[in-house]
C-alpha cells in the first residue's frame, strides 16, 4: 500500500514538474516580450500573437509600429532564445549521459568549435554565398560543426575499436583546440572591425536574428530532439557501463552513434544560430537532474523546458541591464550559472555528509 | 544449453581461448576454474558477443549465437560482473529496471504491468525491496551486487554467467549470494555459468566444474575432480591437499604456502605437566599434530593443551563437552586449543612415562581403570555403562607423521594397551572373558612433526615398536596401581 502511494506521489510530482517548467517557459516568455523600452501592454502583446499565429485580420486597432516590435522583433528574439537554450540544455544533458561524466558539456566533442570557425570565416572573409545573403553564415557555420564531428568521428574510428569514450572525448578536445587555435590566428589576423564583429559573434547573442533563424535551427531542433528521446533508455543504459549495456540487451555502438549524431545537430545548429552560449548545456542538466533524478525520460524533456527558459531570461537581462546597450549573453549565463553551479555543488556535499 | 564447438579468440596470438569444447546443460551450475589469464574472462565475452569469435561456434538453446541480437541475447541470457561502478544518482529501483529492457516494446517503451510485477518479484527475492529509492552509489558492496543480481534476474534469462560476482564480497555475502541463485537454479531451472575465483566455495556450489589451462579445458567433471591434486597443481602452481569437508560429501582444498617456518623444540622441554587432584594438564609450547577421541578435540587437529579432568563416579551429565569447556575455562585453559578427557579414576594414580625408544622421545600419560572392562567380541549387549573405570591414554612422539601414520599409531597404542589388560588377566565381569578395552576409553597421539615424514607407525614399524612398548609398560603400571588402590580399599574395609 506505502510503495504504492509513494509511486503515485512520484508520479504526481514529475508531472508537476512538466506543468512548473511548462508554465516557466510561458511566464519568462511573457515577460521578455512585455519589459522593453517601448511599453506594450499584455492584452495587446497576446492580441497581436494570436492575430498572426491564426491570420484573423483584426489588427486594425492596433498601432502598426506596435505590431512591428512584438512579432518582428521581441516574438522571434524569444524563440530563439528559447530555441537556443533548449537545444543547448537537452544537447548538454545527451552528453553528460553519453560520456558518463557530469562536466560533459555540448562543447566537449568539438562540434561547437567547427561551427564557430564556420563563422569566424565568414566574418572575417566577409563572404557571401548567392541567393543566402545574410544567411550565409549559419549555413557555413553548421557546414563547420558538421565538418568538426567527421574528423572526431575520423581520429576515434582510427585509434579505438570500440568508439571508446575516452577516446572520443580525447579526439574531441584535440579538434576543440586545433580549431581554437585557428580561430585566435584568424582574429589576430583581421583588422579592428571584424576583429570585434567576430568576438562579439563568439560571446553569442540571440538578437537581431528574425524568424528566418528560427526557420533554420527548427529541422535540426525537432530531429536532434526526436533522436535524443527515441534513445533515452539508451542513456540510462549507458549508466552502468557500455559492456553492462551491452549484456542487457543494448546495441551499444549504433545507440552512442544516434546520440551522438543528435546531440551534435543540436548543437551545431545553436552554435550557428547564436554563438557559442556557454553554461546552459552544464549548469541546466545538473539542476534538473537534482530535482527529477537521473532518469533521462524526465531529464532529458525538463532540461529542454527548463534551458529555454532560462535562456529567455538570460537574454531578458542581457538587453535590459544596461540598456540601450546589450550585454553578450554569453556572460549573463555564465554570471548566473556559475554561482548557480558552486550553490549546488555545496548544498549536494552537505545533503550527502547528513 | 550453451555448447562450445572449437571455440577460439581473444586479441594475443596465440589466441587467449584456443580450439576450446564444452557443453553445459541447462538447469545446472557450471563452475570454470584457472588462475588469472587462463581466459576466463576472454571466454565469457566470447560467449556473450563482446569479443569477436575468430573460430569455432557458439550455440545457445540450439542456436548459433552469431545469427542471435543483442536483444534476443539478453533474453537468452544475463550476465553478472564484478564491476559495479553506476554512473550518477540512479535509485536501486531504476537499476533493477533497466534489466527490463530486452523485453520494453512499443514507441514509447514504458513499463508495463507485467515489468513492473517481475522488477518486485526480483526485488523481493533480492531482499532488496527496502531500498528501492535508496541511490544505489550509497550502497554498500554486497547490497550493490544483489541489485546487480535482481536487474540480472529481471532479464528473465535462462543462462546466468556470473563473472567472479563475489570477488570483493565478504564471506557473509557471498553465502547469501550464492544460495540464493542455488535455489533460484533449482527452482527456475536456471541454468548458471559461473567463473569463480575460490575453489573451495567452486566445490561447495558447482554441480560440474572445468579446470581452464592456456585457453582449454584441461578436465571437465563433477566436484569429484577436485581431488586431483596433481591436474590442480598443474593449473595452479600451488602445493595443494584435497580433504574431506566435514559434513558435506563434498571436497575442500587446503593450500600450503612456499614458505615454511622452521619448528625445532627440545622435546624434553618444550612441555610442562600440572597435576592436581581435580585435573592433569599438559602443556607444550608448540602446537602439536593431534589425533584423538577426547570428548573435546576430536579428529584430527593441530593443539597445544592436553587435559584430563577428573570427574566423581556417578557423574552422568547430557553435556559433558560444555562441562569441560567450562572447566577448562576456569582453570584459563583455551578449550579450543585443547584435548579434552575426563575419567572417574583417581588422578594421583597417573602414570608419567617419558622415555627415548629407538632414537624417538616419547611421553605417555597414562590414567586407567577397569571396573567396566569389556571384551568387545563379547556378544552380549548391556548397553554402554558411563560410570566408573576408563583407561585414557595420551601419547606425545617426537616424530613427524602422515595422516595415515596416526591412523597407524592408534592402532599400534591399541594393540599394546590390549596386551597390556591381557597380561593382567583383567576380565570381562558379565562374559568372564579376558577384556579388551573398558566401554569408555579415550586415547590421543599428539605429534611435534618434527624430523622426516614418517607414512606407516605401525607394528613392521620402529616407531610403532616404540608406541606399543611405552603403552604397553605405561597401561599396565596405571592398571596395577588401580587395583593396588581397589583392593587395599577393600581389604580396608
Amino acid at each position: 500500500m506505502q510503495s504504492l502511494y509513494i509511486r503515485k506521489f512520484l508520479t504526481n510530482k514529475i508531472r508537476w514538474l512538466y506543468v512548473f517548467s511548462g508554465g516557466l517557459v510561458l511566464c519568462t516568455a511573457l515577460f521578455a516580450l512585455l519589459i522593453s523600452s517601448v511599453q506594450v501592454p499584455v492584452s495587446t502583446i497576446l492580441h497581436i500573437i494570436m492575430d498572426k499565429t491564426f491570420s484573423m485580420g483584426w489588427l486594425n486597432d492596433i498601432a502598426r509600429n506596435e505590431e512591428m516590435i512584438i512579432w518582428n522583433i521581441r516574438l522571434p528574439r524569444v524563440i530563439l532564445a528559447f530555441c537556443v537554450g533548449a537545444s543547448l540544455a537537452l544537447a548538454g544533458a545527451a552528453f553528460q549521459g553519453l560520456l558518463r561524466n557530469p562536466l560533459a558539456d555540448p562543447y566537449t566533442i568539438g562540434v561547437s568549435s567547427g561551427a564557430a570557425l564556420g563563422a569566424v570565416v565568414v566574418l572575417f572573409f566577409q563572404i557571401t554565398i548567392i541567393g543566402f545573403g545574410s544567411f550565409t553564415l549559419p549555413v557555413v557555420s553548421i557546414i563547420g560543426g558538421f565538418a568538426a564531428l567527421l574528423v572526431v568521428f575520423g581520429l576515434v574510428r582510427l585509434s579505438s575499436r570500440s568508439l571508446s569514450i575516452e577516446t572520443l572525448i580525447l579526439a574531441g578536445i584535440i579538434v576543440s583546440a586545433f580549431i581554437g587555435a585557428v580561430v585566435s590566428l584568424i582574429i589576430s589576423l583581421s583588422d579592428r572591425d571584424s576583429m570585434t564583429q567576430i568576438i562579439y559573434w563568439l560571446y553569442g547573442s540571440v538578437g537581431m536574428r528574425g524568424w528566418s533563424h528560427i526557420q533554420l535551427i527548427l529541422p535540426f531542433m525537432v530531429i536532434g530532439t526526436i533522436i535524443l528521446f527515441y534513445h533515452y533508455r539508451e542513456l540510462n543504459a549507458l549508466a552502468l557501463g557500455e559492456d553492462a549495456a551491452e549484456n542487457i540487451g543494448v546495441d551499444v555502438r549504433r545507440g552512442k552513434t544516434f546520440i551522438l549524431i543528435g546531440a551534435s545537430l543540436l548543437t551545431g545548429a545553436a552554435v550557428a544560430v547564436s554563438g557559442s552560449i556557454g553554461f546552459v548545456g552544464l549548469v541546466i542538466p545538473h539542476l534538473v537532474r537534482l530535482v527529477t533524478g537521473p532518469n533521462h525520460r524526465h531529464v532529458l524533456p525538463i532540461s529542454m523546458l527548463v534551458g529555454g527558459a532560462f535562456l529567455i531570461l538570460a537574454d531578458l537581462l542581457s538587453r535590459t541591464i544596461i540598456a540601450p546597450k546589450e550585454l553578450p549573453i554569453g556572460v549573463i549565463t555564465a554570471l548566473i550559472g556559475s554561482p548557480v553551479f558552486a550553490l549546488l555543488l555545496i548544498r549536494e556535499r552537505i545533503g550527502r555528509r547528513g | 544449453m550453451i555448447k562450445l564447438n572449437g571455440l577460439s579468440g581473444g586479441y594475443t596470438q596465440p589466441p587467449t581461448v584456443n580450439g576450446l569444447d564444452l557443453e553445459i546443460n541447462k538447469g545446472e551450475f557450471f563452475t570454470l576454474l584457472g588462475p588469472n589469464g587462463s581466459g576466463k574472462t576472454t571466454l565469457f565475452k566470447l560467449i556473450t558477443g563482446q569479443l569477436p569469435i575468430s573460430e569455432g561456434e557458439v550455440y545457445i538453446d540450439g542456436k548459433n549465437l552469431a545469427t542471435l541480437s543483442n536483444i534476443e541475447k539478453a533474453k537468452l541470457m544475463a550476465v553478472l560482473t564484478q564491476e559495479n561502478k553506476v554512473a550518477f544518482d540512479y535509485t536501486v529501483e531504476e537499476i533493477v529496471s533497466l534489466g527490463r529492457y530486452p523485453h520494453q516494446k512499443g514507441i514509447f517503451k514504458n513499463l508495463t504491468k507485467k515489468d513492473l510485477a517481475v522488477i518486485e518479484e526480483v526485488m523481493e527475492l533480492t531482499n532488496i525491496s527496502d531500498f528501492r529509492k535508496t541511490p544505489f552509489r550509497r550502497m554498500s558492496g554486497g547490497e550493490k551486487q544483489r541489485v546487480l543480481l535482481a536487474k540480472a534476474l529481471a532479464q528473465e534469462p535462462e543462462i546466468l554467467l556470473l563473472d567472479e560476482p563475489t570477488n570483493h564480497l565478504d564471506i557473509k555475502h557471498i553465502f547469501q549470494m550464492l544460495d540464493l541463485l542455488k535455489k533460484r537454479q533449482e527452482n527456475f531451472d536456471l541454468t548458471v555459468f559461473a567463473i569463480l575465483h575460490d575453489l573451495n566455495i567452486a566445490s561447495l556450489y558447482a554441480d560440474r566444474i572445468a579446470f581452464l589451462h592456456n585457453g582449454s579445458i584441461l578436465e571437465v567433471g563433477d566436484v569429484g575432480i577436485l581431488r586431483k591434486e596433481d591436474k590442480l597443481k598443474m593449473v595452479y602452481d600451488v602445493e595443494l591437499k584435497s580433504r574431506a569437508h566435514p559434513t558435506l560429501p563434498k571436497p575442500q582444498l587446503i593450500m600450503t604456502p612456499d614458505y615454511s617456518v622452521s619448528r625445532t623444540m627440545d622435546f624434553s622441554k618444550s612441555y610442562r605437566i600440572k597435576q592436581t587432584e581435580e585435573y592433569i594438564h599438559v602443556e607444550f609450547n608448540q602446537h602439536l599434530r593431534t589425533i584423538s577421541n577426547g570428548v573435546i578435540g576430536e579428529g584430527i587437529q593441530w593443539l597445544k593443551h592436553f587435559c584430563n579432568f577428573h570427574v566423581s563416579k556417578d557423574y552422568n551429565s547430557s553435556e559433558p563437552k560444555e562441562d569441560l569447556q567450562s572447566w577448562m575455562t576456569k582453570h584459563s585453559i583455551p578449550p579450543e586449543q585443547a584435548v579434552g578427557m575426563m575419567t572417574a579414576v583417581e588422578l594421583e594414580d597417573a602414570v608419567f612415562l617419558e622415555e627415548e625408544i629407538e632414537g624417538i622421545p616419547m611421553m605417555a600419560v597414562v590414567t586407567a581403570g577397569t571396573g567396566n572392562a569389556v571384551d568387545i567380541t563379547n556378544e552380549l549387549n548391556r548397553g554402554v555403562i558411563q560410570t566408573v573405570g576408563t583407561i585414557n591414554i595420551f601419547l606425545f612422539i617426537n616424530a613427524h607423521f602422515s595422516d595415515g601414520a596416526l591412523v597407524n599409531g592408534i592402532i599400534s597404542a591399541t594393540e599394546a594397551k590390549v596386551k597390556a589388560l591381557q597380561d593382567l588377566k583383567i576380565k570381562d565381569i558379565h562374559s568372564n572373558t579376558i577384556a579388551t578395552g573398558t566401554s569408555t576409553d579415550a586415547i590421543l597421539l599428539g605429534l611435534t612433526q618434527q624430523g622426516e615424514k614418517t607414512p606407516y607407525a605401525g607394528s613392521g614399524t620402529t616407531v610403532g615398536k616404540g608406541i606399543g612398548q611405552i603403552v604397553y609398560r605405561a597401561t599396565k603400571k596405571a592398571i596395577k596401581k588401580y587395583l593396588h588402590r581397589v583392593y587395599e580399599g577393600n581389604w580396608r574395609q
